[in-house]
């Protein structure tokens, strides 16, 4: 390379540089991340809606049951009902009992015992 | 440059400079000056005001049991400026909610935007259009949430409660009455659409929520309620009356516990109710008390010290002319004293009564009473009663006013005056609310008895109190109003009925019994009143044949239920031992019922 040429090359300012692809990168990250809050902004406010429809259903059911609680506890329908002969007492039958195993017992169990727990010192 | 070039950029300059002046103008005007107004314009374009609806407060008895709750639904509405497709719309939202196609097509192509489709409408039926819509791609239909009222006792205690109108608003008793407690505050919340009709909500506006209404705790027990409910039924099977109604009340407090008037009618199926069915007739309907009123002259005559209880009184051996006028009683009576003028019920000894305390006098105790005015009960609708002051009276409206002719009054004044008695001489203002709550349950308001004033003196209402004792034994006339285990005091009442045409109609009677029970610390008070009763032979029409059985059976049970003492003597005359066999434990003081049967006012009077 000839001497010329060497002096009309322009040295590259690395400092300048850097400053501009820092702010470059600044503004695009900016930009970006307005973008995604926005989109975000958007979505949380459809889960917000999507929850707030799931509470309204959930407080309609439990409206609605409790209209129907309130409907089939009440005095006239009680009345009626046992009018009909749906409120009886029915024996429970033998066959529907079902009894647990009672555990074998040591025969000192059953004797008498003072009501305080054995003592752990001697 | 020459001086033309240079002329001519001036004037490009000046135009460019006025140009854009005009148009900067026009900028700051259009957002500056009328910024308020083009945002309003832009505002009613995008964003609307969604109201969030409250609830309307419950009401409940006084053991919390619900009378009156809401249930879900919801208001079909469409926004006309989102809609898609109407015929398609129109085919779905008429077959989903039964509309006339033609009707739904009329509605949608109207020249509003807001349209209300239906009300009411079933949350399932809603939620089935909604997924029909969605998934025909169907936009500009939307559902608000609502709620219908609903009474799950049906026709019980209905003119107490009342009922809502079309837009939940209460038009007759408590519903009526409470409406700006049980009405809540409606929210707001200012929205934002998207093309589709979606929500945008970052968009949200401004917010408010909604204010649920309070709830109601009336003074009725519903289990007292369907005694007597259970009761004035038996009695319209029994008598056939026109009319009929049953009150209890209790007397230190004022409160009602329970009060049926008949005919009735179904608070669910409101709309096939005929207006006759709707009345609350314990405080709108009139009626000539007939005997119960002759506490009112015993109590003036005794509370002005004329006469004493033992006093005797001439009745004129059953037939008296007074001003040119006969007066009856039902059997000839010579002397009789003041307390046997109520027990036996005599005409003319009543009317002697009041004249012994004069015209001015006896009508002061009248409105000392309470009659003549309203009692001032939490229900809409009470008329005051018809009361002539005395310059009105005629010559024998002295001797026709005791005997309860003449005078006008509520089921409920009667009542409260019967509550006087058994209450010291106080007049207690009625009452059917007891409290109004939060639906959370904090207390807003607990309401307080108000004693109005005291009648007559403590001594005079136990003396007609102990007058009132013998009505219900073997020489009263309300034997039969007896209530086994306890000692009961009483009057009854029966009036021919007034002819609207004038004078009275024959053979038709309104009878009465009103007492309380029991006699010595007296926990309520009833009412039972039947108009036009029809018994086998008309000379069985009277208070203490009719009404006064309807009034034992009411009282005997109110008693079990409230699970009362019965009368110290009468405990002590049933062997100890007898009634430890038959009662638990915890019961054990208390007599058994077959032996109570026997053990009545008939034994102790």
């Amino acid at each position: 390379m000839n001497r010329s040429r060497r002096r009309n090359c322009n040295a590259v300012n690395a400092a300048s540089l850097a400053r501009w692809i820092v702010m470059t990168a600044f503004v695009a990250v900016a930009g970006l991340s307005y973008v995604y809050l926005t989109l975000q902004l958007y979505h949380l406010g459809e889960r917000r809606k999507a929850v707030e429809n799931e509470l309204v259903r959930l407080r309609t059911q439990n409206d609605i049951a409790s209209g129907q609680i309130a409907a089939l506890t009440s005095r006239s329908a009680l009345q009626r009902r046992q009018k009909e002969g749906y409120l009886t007492m029915i024996p429970i039958s033998e066959a529907n009992i079902v009894r647990l195993t009672i555990p074998a017992r040591a025969a000192e169990e059953d004797a008498i015992q003072p009501v305080a727990n054995p003592s752990t010192t001697r | 440059m020459n001086p033309n070039s240079r002329g001519r950029c001036v004037l490009v300059c000046v135009v460019f400079i006025a140009l854009f002046s005009v148009f900067s103008f026009r900028l700051i005007y259009l957002q500056a000056i009328k910024h308020d107004e083009y945002a309003g314009l832009a505002a009613k374009k995008h964003v609307y005001q969604q109201i969030i609806h409250a609830e309307r407060g419950s009401i409940l008895d006084a053991n919390n049991e619900v009378l009156a709750h809401n249930v879900p639904v919801e208001t079909v509405v469409a926004d006309a400026t989102h809609l898609n497709n109407v015929d398609a719309i129109i085919e779905i939202v008429s077959k989903e909610l039964a509309i006339p196609a033609k009707q739904l097509g009329e509605k949608l192509n109207s020249d509003r935007r807001y349209i209300i489709i239906k009300r009411k409408v079933p949350a399932a039926t809603a939620s089935a259009l909604r997924e029909k819509l969605h998934a025909s791609n169907l936009r500009g239909i939307y559902f608000e949430h609502d709620a219908t009222r609903i009474y799950p006792n049906g026709s019980m205690l209905c003119h107490v409660i009342g009922f809502t109108d079309f837009d939940d608003r209460g038009i007759q008793g408590v519903e009526a009455s409470m409406e700006e407690y049980l009405h809540g505050q409606d929210g707001y919340r200012f929205v934002e659409h998207n093309r589709a009709g979606q929500e945008i909500v970052p968009y949200r506006g401004q917010e408010r929520a909604p204010r649920d209404g309070y709830q109601v705790h009336l003074t009725v027990d519903l289990g007292l309620q369907n005694i007597v409910e259970n009761e004035i039924d038996a009695a319209m099977q029994q008598y056939s009356p026109q009319k009929a109604t049953i009150i209890l009340m209790r007397p230190r407090t004022g409160e009602i516990i329970a009060m049926a008037n008949r005919p009735s009618f179904d608070l669910n199926l409101r709309s096939e109710a005929k207006p006759e069915q709707m009345k609350n007739r314990a405080i709108i309907d009139v009626m000539e008390p007939g005997s119960t009123f002759k506490i009112v002259a015993a109590a003036a005559a005794l509370n002005e010290r004329k006469l004493r209880p033992d006093s005797s009184v001439f009745c004129e051996n059953g037939l008296w002319n007074f001003g040119g006028a006969a007066l009856h009683d039902h059997r000839s009576f010579s002397y009789l004293t003041v307390r046997d003028i109520l027990v036996k019920s005599s005409n003319i000894g009543a009317a002697k009564l009041a004249l012994t305390v004069g015209d001015q006098k006896f009508y002061e105790y009248i409105r000392r009473f309470g009659f003549g005015e309203r009692t001032g009960i939490e229900l809409p609708g009470e008329i005051n009663g018809l009361l002539r002051p005395p310059q009105a009276w005629s010559k024998i409206s002295i001797t026709r006013i005791p005997m309860g002719h003449e005078i006008g009054v509520t089921p409920l004044q009667m009542t409260a005056a019967m509550a006087t008695i058994a209450n010291g001489g106080k007049l207690v203002m009625p009452r059917i609310v007891k409290s109004i709550t939060t639906p959370e349950g904090k207390t807003i308001s607990s309401l307080s008895p108000v004693v109005l004033r005291q009648v007559i003196s403590p001594e005079t209402a136990k003396e007609i109190g102990e007058a009132l004792r013998g009505v219900v034994s073997d020489s009263g006339t309300a034997a039969a109003a007896a209530v086994p285990g306890f000692v009961i005091a009483g009057k009854t009442g029966t009036a021919q009925k007034v002819d609207p045409h004038g004078g009275y109609e024959h053979g038709k009677y309104v009878v009465s019994f009103a007492g309380y029970l029991p006699a010595d610390h007296p926990e309520f008070v009833g009412l039972v009143v039947l108009d036009d009763a029809h018994t086998s032979k008309p000379e069985l029409n009277y208070g203490g044949l009719v009404a006064g059985p309807i009034f034992s059976r009411v009282a005997e049970r109110a008693a079990r239920y409230l699970d009362l003492e019965p009368h110290e003597e009468i405990r002590k005359a049933i062997p100890v031992q007898r009634v430890e066999k038959s009662m638990p434990a915890e019961r054990g003081r208390k007599p058994a019922p077959v032996e109570r049967i026997a053990l009545t006012n008939a034994s102790q009077n």
